[in-house]
């Protein structure tokens, strides 16, 4: 095939000494090839020799559009050679062009049906690689005839495997599908190597998998119809394959076929996915004569499980679809057991790829049968500590997946000892498990409190310079909601202890972000306490006043979040201080901000001033500690969700809208609204200001202008005329105007009308995600009697189609209950 | 469940065979731009301490093997499992060292359409069509002497 001329043509750019030649070589080459088969009057002889040098160009990633009619002409070609060539540059050269292909679709019309079986063989090895839609309609019935006359099984292999992909891509080729061709195919034992049954396992998957699709579209066009005839001939082929599959696993040697030992492992697979379609499939469309077939499939997955040698890779690919098929059909729990102690007999080797797949696989399994998973933790744990990363993240995600009550302490300690031993190429994973810890914590509320406490300052300790200002706020509220303020407060000093003194100073490094921002809110909210315990000589008023001094000093001139931190603890811990010079010191760091470029940072700093201009008296109340933080815990962020997520573009757009109410930062958080926020509103909003700290998005849900005060006080609002009625249940009513609209922006108003007494109400909105929301504040509060109105202000921006999603979570007489709906309006941004 | 497209290239992420099984998506530059990112990822990884297996893309895991200088690798669906691959790729090098005699990478440069007929005996659409190595063996050598 290959002439002297392509050999050193490969030569020549294998010899250039530098990238600058060898370009210069390919471009000239490519040039000299495009001009060459431009000239109608180029012999074959040298036209064969350009394509081949082109293919060696493509290969080396050079464009080479210009010889895709070239290969038409060669396929064209009755040269068994030139045709060969051809196919082979369209395979690779041909793209999305149009004319080419419905080009090519005459020839191989004409190739399928050619004499010469090697040429019907590269046709169909050209089809089962396009097959496009259009392709798969023109050209099925050459194909099939193929099947009704071929005794040659390489040309019925191929043709199967053609029939598999064209039914894969038109689900509508069913119609006129011949079973009982493949059920004649399978019983002919002189055709069937295993070439063959492989591709008749792939016909029945494609044909299964397609069903449903071809269901849906006849019963749209005929209601009545009944599609499942096709299903049943089908069912005729389940006793062959379940026999063929027994008589494959307990084989032992078979020379042409042995993989490392197993017998023809990919077969194997094949049919055991297969016959797991075959069940899926009948119990969906409820036939029952699958039925009768189950027990011995159980058995034979048994014996597999157990039969199968599981130290080498193609055995385990066997186990793996095993352990799959057990628990995609749910089967009984001893089946599913061994499933599981399959897959921890993988972990507790020492291949990666073996342990890879296992982790992977348990993951999947893991809500099923989570305590049999669980009794393996110890391989799991040592997998925390895995040389490859992607092991290690599977690891931590099973860990996660299996912790609860029970296991909590044992997995915590393999958990920060993995934070310990964590490099800083594991910042992604360090992230992820601080988070999940911290929120795990929340969830399982029967451990002891301490403990979690001081593990998450042991975390902070070692990680506390990676993890997110989001994780910092998670843990702030952890220690916020903390049951005994006792423990509490003694944790406290203990990390104040680390942190005043000169001596233990280094086991801490002063880039420890977190550590710091949450030493900084702990002297603010409970350096009261503290003084007053008078624990420690080394904490006193000084002590702390020259920490938050230092601190300020110290601080990152771009990094505003450790300021605003900063402000609001001196603040704080004015109110707990005698010693005027330390209050002075107090003072002069929070006036040194009221001129300062960042406008947030500027009213916090004048407003703080203010108040702690204010009489103890006054000050006291409202800078008393935070009150319990109520957190709403979504179930769907209960469970550990992918560490590289995966967002499917395909998926509706419903939920997309779905997957921000699940998010784990609610638009509209509930603000705790302390007893003194009522007393304290005609001068100021502290609470607002306050509970800033908290919400690490500030700008979701927070108005703080004079008329949104004013306006919370008043109690009555009606329902404006105009409005649109979007929502009606036995609790209340749900109204919403359209303020404006236009600009990329529409501001709108959602009423809410009680029908009982509501308490505790929250609103959970979601737009779709090429817009932008933020929410006001449910006015005038989340209490409301019978027939009260509360109003909340809607801002969007962004573009395309209004749609808003509404979830609202109240209680009425005492229960608990949510609704969701949605609103689609017909303006656009 | 299908391979979405084999690749081989050397230590120096000089492609030796390439083959997409799912084109019609495939531009390119984009091709070109996977090649570089997969050799980089896969060039940077630890032969004896890492598996065989890493996730490319939402879409795409790979799963590769290095045979001396060679690195073999095939782009999956994210749901499919990896050990059967690898097996796979495991037997195409076997069946293309049969073939070419003790096989080296600069066979496969200078017969590259030789691989590609190996290939195209083996897979089909990008699914597995045979593993016999004698049946595969006989039917080169039927097709070798048909020039």
């Amino acid at each position: 095939m290959a002439g002297s001329s392509l050999r050193s043509f490969i030569k020549d750019v294998r010899g250039a000494k530098t990238v600058a030649e060898e370009r210069a070589i390919v471009t000239k080459a490519s040039a000299k090839i495009r001009t060459k088969l431009r000239d109608d009057h180029l012999p074959l002889e040298k036209r064969r020799n350009n394509i081949q040098k082109l293919l060696y160009l493509y290969i080396l990633g050079e464009k080479t559009h210009f010889g895709q009619v070239e290969c038409i002409n060669l396929i064209a070609s009755d040269d068994f050679a030139d045709k060969r060539l051809g196919y082979l540059a369209a395979m690779l050269l041909l793209d999305e062009s149009q004319d080419l292909l419905t080009l090519l679709t005459n020839l191989l019309n004409n190739d399928l049906n050619h004499p010469n079986r090697f040429v019907v063989s590269l046709a169909l090895t050209t089809l089962g690689f396009l097959s496009s839609s259009e392709l798969a309609r023109d050209l099925y019935p050459d194909v099939e005839s193929i099947l009704n006359t071929s005794k040659d099984p390489f040309l019925v292999k191929k043709a199967l495997q053609c029939v598999a992909k064209l039914v894969m891509t038109d689900s509508s080729l069913l119609e006129i599908f011949q079973p009982q061709l493949l059920l004649s195919l399978l019983n002919n034992q002189s055709i069937c190597t295993h070439g063959v049954l492989l591709s008749i396992a792939k016909v029945l998957q494609a044909a299964l998998s397609g069903f449903s699709m071809h269901h849906k579209r006849v019963k749209e066009n005929e209601p009545t119809a009944d599609t499942t005839g096709i299903l049943r001939q089908l069912l005729g082929a389940v006793p062959e394959l379940l026999d063929l599959l027994q008589n494959l696993n307990v084989k032992n040697f078979e020379p042409e076929y042995d993989i490392q030992g197993t017998c023809d492992p990919f077969l194997q697979c094949e049919l055991l996915y297969t016959l797991r379609l075959f069940f899926q499939v009948c119990f969906e469309f409820k036939i029952t004569e699958i039925d009768q077939y189950s027990n011995k499939f159980n058995d034979l997955l048994t014996q597999i499980a157990t039969n199968t040698d599981s130290g080498k890779n193609c055995g385990q690919a066997i186990l793996y679809e095993a352990t799959r098929t057990i628990f995609s059909l749910n089967l009984n729990q001893p089946s599913r057991v061994l499933g599981i102690n399959i897959l921890a007999q993988f972990l507790s080797g020492k291949d990666n790829n073996t342990k890879y797949v296992a982790l992977s696989t348990l993951l999947k399994v893991v809500p099923q049968e989570p305590v049999a998973v669980q009794r393996h933790r110890k391989f799991i744990s040592r997998c925390l500590r895995d040389p490859d990363v992607s092991i290690r993240s599977r690891a931590l995600e099973l860990a996660f997946a299996i912790l609860n009550d029970v296991t909590m302490v044992e997995l915590t300690e393999q958990l920060v000892e993995f934070l310990k031993n964590a490099s800083d190429d594991d910042k992604n994973l360090i992230v992820y498990t601080v988070e999940y810890l911290v929120r795990a914590f929340e969830i399982h509320t029967s451990v002891d409190e301490k403990w979690k406490l001081e593990t998450l300052i042991t975390v902070l300790k070692l990680v506390g310079n990676v993890i997110s200002a989001e994780t910092v706020s998670n843990l702030l509220v952890f220690i916020n909601n903390a049951s005994c303020p006792q423990e509490r407060c003694e944790l406290v000093a203990e990390m104040l202890k680390l942190t005043l003194d000169d001596s233990k100073r280094s086991e801490i490094s002063e880039h420890n972000v977190g550590w710091n921002l949450v030493t900084i809110w702990c002297v603010g909210e409970y350096g009261g306490e503290i003084l007053g315990n008078k624990a420690d000589a080394k904490i006193s008023e000084r002590s702390l006043t020259k920490y938050l001094v230092d601190q300020h000093a110290a601080s990152d001139r771009n990094d505003n979040k450790i300021v605003h931190y900063l402000l609001t603890a001196a603040l704080k811990l004015s109110a707990h201080v005698n010693d005027p010079g330390c209050n002075e010191s107090l003072r002069q760091i929070l006036v040194s901000r009221s001129r300062d470029a960042d406008l947030m940072l500027q009213s916090k700093s004048v407003q703080y001033e203010i108040i702690f201009r204010q009489p103890l008296k006054v000050k006291k109340p409202i800078l008393d500690s935070m009150p319990k933080f109520e957190k709403k815990i979504d179930a769907a962020t209960q469970k550990p969700s992918k560490i590289a997520s995966q967002s499917s573009a395909s998926q509706p757009e419903s939920s997309d809208l779905l997957d921000l109410l699940g998010e784990k930062q609610p638009s509209h958080s509930p603000q705790p609204q302390p007893s003194v926020a009522q007393s304290s509103t005609s001068v100021l909003s502290p609470t607002d200001l306050l509970a800033d700290i908290f919400g690490s998005n500030g700008t979701n849900g927070k108005p703080s202008s004079d008329k949104d005060l004013s306006e919370r006080n008043s109690s009555t609002l009606e329902v404006p005329a105009g409005s649109t009625k979007i929502h009606e249940s036995a609790a209340a009513e749900c109204y919403i105007t359209l303020k404006s609209c236009g600009d990329g922006a529409a501001q709108m108003e959602l009423y809410l009308k009680a029908k009982t007494n509501l308490q505790n109400v929250q609103t959970f909105c979601a737009v779709p995600k090429t817009q932008k929301l933020t929410l006001g504040q449910i006015q005038p509060g989340n209490t409301l009697v019978s027939h009260q109105v509360a109003r909340q202000n809607l801002k969007v921006v962004g573009s395309g189609r209004l749609k808003l999603r509404v979830k609202l979570n109240f209680a009425a007489d005492g229960n608990d209950s949510s609704e969701q709906f949605d609103h689609k309006f017909d303006q656009a941004l | 469940m299908a391979i979405q497209f084999i690749l081989c290239f050397n230590k120096q992420g000089v492609v030796r065979l390439v083959r997409y099984f799912e084109r019609y998506q495939m531009d390119s530059q984009k091709t070109q731009d996977m090649i570089v990112q997969i050799y980089r990822l896969i060039s940077s990884r630890d032969h004896r301490h890492q598996s065989n297996f890493v996730e490319l893309s939402e879409s795409t895991k790979l799963v590769y093997k290095r045979y001396a200088g060679l690195y073999f690798v095939m782009g999956i669906d994210l749901q499919d499992e990896e050990s059967i691959y690898l097996s796979q790729i495991h037997l195409f090098v076997e069946v293309l060292d049969a073939f070419y005699g003790n096989v080296c990478e600069l066979d496969i440069v200078f017969h590259f359409y030789r691989a590609y007929m190996v290939m195209d005996e083996m897979f089909l659409g990008g699914e597995i069509q045979e593993i016999s190595k004698d049946l595969l063996l006989e039917r080169f050598s039927i097709l070798d002497r048909l020039d």
